[in-house]
């Protein structure tokens, strides 16, 4: 900008400067011709003339007729400049206190010489208007590019914040789908839209087929339930008693497989997805539940031992992990013979660890035991359990962004969620 | 050959075995698609002496909300017109705060918490235990009553003392655990109704899901050791496949 002003400055100022130079050289040349055909008492009277006018356009001119030692001879220039008129010097001499004047002399004769002057004070003023023109208009480019080049970025965050907040929700409508620039980031925007799409789809899916699976299966089994409870209700034999109470629970159990793999997959599906989780106090729940089972070890003859670091906190499903611990202390009650030992240990980290002292698991299980409906020749011969409890909680584990591993031990199982 | 009598006694008796503990009939609004389930509830209220009116569309239900009194509603979720989710919000907005009941087939925990945030006050799944529901209901419109205990409960031979956290029967002290003494207290509150183990597990141990194993049955088995351990009369009745009741011990 400066360098542009600076350029522009002196094509002005040159320019300018030129006029001057060609309205001297036209006038002296007029003058000249004057002296040398009417003589110098002709060429007095002319200058004054031209004084005493005012031109209509260019610069007001000064005249100086002078002898070689400097004494005026006519003209309204009060002493002769430092112009060597015999090499016909032309320069900027200043007139008065604050003109400045382009100026040519000449040597009419061996002791007369003629200055003429156009002053260029108007000059100034032009070159100041530039300026003037340059610092306004510079200034108003500048705030223009710096305003336009804050709404591009503006305009570009928006967009950006657009796709970023689709993926933050990505169960809401999103408007990523309209092409604003049709470029890249355009290009973006829809590919994300799609994806979000397709996911939000995948889950309505999941949701519907769930929610109906669900109803379809609940409902006949809560009429079935009922039409036994009123047999129960119905005074039956005894034996005839026990085994519609056996099939009243057997249809409870059916219920839980049932939610247990929907939980399972519901929690595969939302895997890392810290959507819907609170911060859960892990200490108080685990405490909770070890209360609980207390009793139940006492019972069986196990010796259940619970070490919790209190103030552990998560960000999780509260009902989820207590699901999560309790499948893994039913599986160490029932597979620890009386007499072993339950250890529950729970560290800042979070870190939750439980070990027991049992048959622990076959090398040849190690692999398999999260995975579903599998159970290991241990548990072969048991009719209880649908064996999900493991695949449960490893898909909750997961659903947490945490992991549940099997340590290797000497004796004994220990499972470690971290 | 012995009859089997699976509850020990007939659903329709609860009142008179409960000793004492008469109560006004209850008013319910049932809202529900499924006939069939209706009818079975029906039967159920009409058998402990309370009063069902059916409502089989959302719509319906919400209007007969705001116009009549109920003391309890029980809403199904998945209605033809409304779910039941939508028709509790918009009963709490409209300021009707009667308590609600959910009795869906969507019986998941993720489900339970929906239920409950859109502010219903219990959540049951089907296939459910017909005393469960009964009592659960019973238990909501004592909330809503705002009948509070005092600082002693009296049943039968049985005595309890909030403040000082004992427990007495026949004026004899009955050495309880702190966890123990909370299950006393949550049967004595509870005094002539069924109580389950979802009800013990959601409201002593504050857990809304159910371990697959008999953990609940192990701690009321040694809660009963305490409060029979040299008396003769029973002191906990165990209501089969569904739950416990506690007995005046006399």
């Amino acid at each position: 900008m400066l360098a542009l002003w600076f350029v522009t400055h002196q094509t002005v100022l040159s320019t300018l400067n030129e006029g001057a130079e060609s309205e001297v050289d036209v006038d002296i040349a007029g003058l000249v011709d004057i002296y040398a055909t009417s003589g110098q008492g002709e060429l007095e009277r002319r200058i004054a003339d031209r004084i005493a006018l005012t031109p209509s356009e260019g610069s007001t001119p000064h005249y100086l007729l002078a002898d070689n030692a400097g004494n005026v001879i006519a003209g309204d220039i009060a002493s002769w400049p430092g112009l060597d008129a015999r090499v016909s010097e032309a320069g900027v001499i200043a007139i008065g206190d604050q003109s400045e004047a382009f100026a040519r002399a000449v040597q009419l004769g061996p002791d007369l010489r003629l200055l003429v002057a156009r002053r260029i004070d108007g000059n100034d003023a032009v070159l100041r208007n530039v300026t003037l023109a340059f610092a306004f208009a510079g200034t108003f480019f500048v705030v223009l590019v710096a305003l336009l080049g804050r709404l591009a970025a503006l305009k570009l965050q928006r967009r950006i914040g657009q796709i970023n907040s689709a993926f933050r929700d990505p169960e809401a409508e999103s408007e990523l789908e309209q092409r604003i620039e049709g470029d890249e980031i355009d290009e973006l925007a829809s590919h994300s839209a799609k994806a979000l799409r397709r996911q939000r789809n995948l889950m309505e899916a999941y949701k519907e087929t769930s929610e109906q699976l669900a109803h379809e299966m609940r409902t006949p089994l809560s009429h079935l339930d009922n039409r036994l409870l009123k047999a129960l209700q119905s005074g039956p034999e005894a034996k005839v008693g026990e085994r519609l109470v056996e099939a009243r629970a057997e249809i409870k159990r059916l219920v839980q497989t049932l939610e247990s793999l929907l939980d399972i997959a519901s929690s595969k599906t939302r895997r890392g997805d810290a959507a819907g989780l609170e911060p859960v106090d892990l200490s108080a729940l685990i405490s909770r539940i070890c209360d609980l089972y207390s009793g139940s070890a006492e019972e069986t003859g196990h010796e259940l031992v619970c070490d919790v670091e209190p103030g552990v906190v998560i960000d999780g499903e509260e009902h989820q992990l207590g699901r999560l611990l309790t499948n893994l202390l039913d599986n160490a009650l029932k597979y620890v013979p009386a007499g072993g030992r339950i250890e529950v240990i729970l560290f800042q980290g979070p870190e939750l660890v439980i070990r027991d002292d049992g048959p622990g698991i076959a090398p040849s299980d190690r692999l398999r035991i999260f995975e579903r409906f599998y159970r290991g020749r241990a548990s072969m011969n048991e009719t209880h359990g649908s064996g999900l409890g493991l695949a449960l909680a490893q898909a909750i584990a997961e659903r947490h962004g945490l992991s549940l591993t099997l340590d290797y031990t000497d004796r004994g199982a220990s499972f470690r969620l971290s | 050959m012995a009859a089997f009598d699976p509850q020990g006694h007939a659903l329709a008796g609860a009142n008179s075995q409960g000793g004492g503990m008469d109560r006004t009939p209850l008013r319910i609004l049932y809202v529900e698609d499924d006939a069939r389930s209706a009818a079975a509830v029906s039967e159920l209220a009409e058998q402990s002496g309370d009063v069902i009116v059916w409502e089989e569309q959302g719509s319906g239900a919400l209007l007969r909300a705001g116009m009549e009194a109920f003391d309890v509603i029980i809403l199904d979720r998945m209605l033809d017109d409304i779910d039941g989710l939508t028709i509790t919000k918009r009963l709490r907005e409209s300021g009707i705060g009667t308590p609600i009941l959910i009795l869906s087939a969507l019986g998941r925990s993720a489900d339970r918490t929906d239920g409950l945030d859109a502010g219903a006050d219990d959540y049951m799944a089907k296939p459910f235990e017909p005393e469960e529901l009964m009592a659960r209901l019973r238990a909501l419109h004592r909330r809503s009553q705002g009948r509070e205990h005092s600082a002693v409960i009296i049943y039968g031979a049985f005595e309890c003392h909030l403040k000082a956290r004992t427990a007495f029967r026949d004026n004899r002290h009955l050495a309880l655990s702190p966890k123990e003494f909370e299950l006393f207290r949550y049967f004595m509150e509870n005094a002539g109704e069924t109580v389950t183990r979802e009800m013990l597990l959601r409201d002593v141990w504050k857990m809304d899901f159910d371990p697959q194993t008999n953990v609940v049955d192990v701690n009321i088995g040694r809660l009963r050791r305490k409060l029979e351990e040299g008396f003769d009369a029973p002191a906990l009745e165990t209501i089969w496949g569904s739950g416990y009741r506690i007995l005046d011990g006399r």
